[in-house]
C-alpha cells in the first residue's frame, strides 16, 4: 500500500533543464556579447531550439532578437560554410 | 508647442578596413558632427578595432567597429540614417534605443583581431 509511485521524471529518465539565463538573473541579452550568444547557435549558424538548450520562452525570444541583430552587424554568420 | 522628445541611442558602425588612419578619423568625425548638427549630443565613443566580418559585405572581409552612445531627437533619426546610407566608407550601421550608457564594453571578442 505504501509503495511509492515512480515519479514521472524517473520513468522517462529525463530531467528538466533549468534556464541558464533565468538562473543567472540576466535582464537583457546583449547582441554585442558574441561569446554568450554563440553558445546557442549551431556550427552552421542556426539558432538551437529551446527544447534542447532548456532556455525559457521569455529568454529565447530575447535571444533570437539578439542573434538576429548580431547577424546583421556581421558578428555572427547567417550561414556558416565549413 | 512641446519640445521634441530626445532619446538615448546606441549606434554601432562598421567602417571600411581599407581606410587609412586619417581617413578613418575623418569618417568618424563626420558621423559625430552630423549627430551634433541635428542638435544631438555624443556621450561616448568605443573603438572596437579591426575585426573579421562573419560574411562578406559588398566584397569586404574586414571592418573597423565603433560603438557610439548619443542622445538625439526622435525626428532627426531618419535624417541621420539617410546620411549614413550616402556615406560610402560606412559598411553597416545600426542604431538602437537604450536606457543607460555603459562605463565600459566588457566583451573582449570584439576587440581581438583574428
Amino acid at each position: 500500500m505504501d509503495r511509492k509511485k515512480p515519479r514521472k521524471e524517473m520513468v522517462f529518465g529525463k530531467r528538466r533543464k533549468s534556464c541558464p539565463f533565468k538562473s543567472a538573473g540576466v535582464r537583457h541579452i546583449d547582441y554585442k556579447d558574441v561569446d554568450t550568444i554563440s553558445q546557442f547557435i549551431t556550427e552552421r549558424g542556426k539558432i538551437i531550439p529551446r527544447r534542447i538548450t532548456g532556455v525559457s520562452l521569455h529568454y529565447q525570444r530575447l535571444l533570437t532578437k539578439a542573434i538576429k541583430k548580431a547577424r546583421y552587424m556581421a558578428l555572427l554568420p547567417f550561414v556558416a560554410q565549413d | 508647442m512641446s519640445k521634441a522628445r530626445k532619446n538615448l541611442y546606441e549606434g554601432m558602425y562598421i567602417l571600411s578596413a581599407t581606410l587609412s588612419e586619417d581617413a578613418r578619423k575623418k569618417a568618424i568625425e563626420k558621423i559625430t558632427s552630423s549627430i551634433n548638427f541635428h542638435t544631438g549630443e555624443v556621450h561616448k565613443i568605443f573603438e572596437q578595432g579591426r575585426r573579421k566580418l562573419a560574411y562578406e559585405v559588398n566584397g569586404r572581409r574586414e571592418g573597423y567597429y565603433y560603438v557610439i552612445y548619443f542622445t538625439a531627437g526622435a525626428s532627426s533619426m531618419p535624417e541621420l540614417w539617410r546620411e549614413y546610407q550616402l556615406n560610402e566608407d560606412l559598411i553597416r550601421f545600426m542604431t538602437l534605443r537604450v536606457e543607460t550608457v555603459p562605463e565600459s564594453l566588457e566583451f573582449k571578442s570584439l576587440a581581438t583581431t583574428e
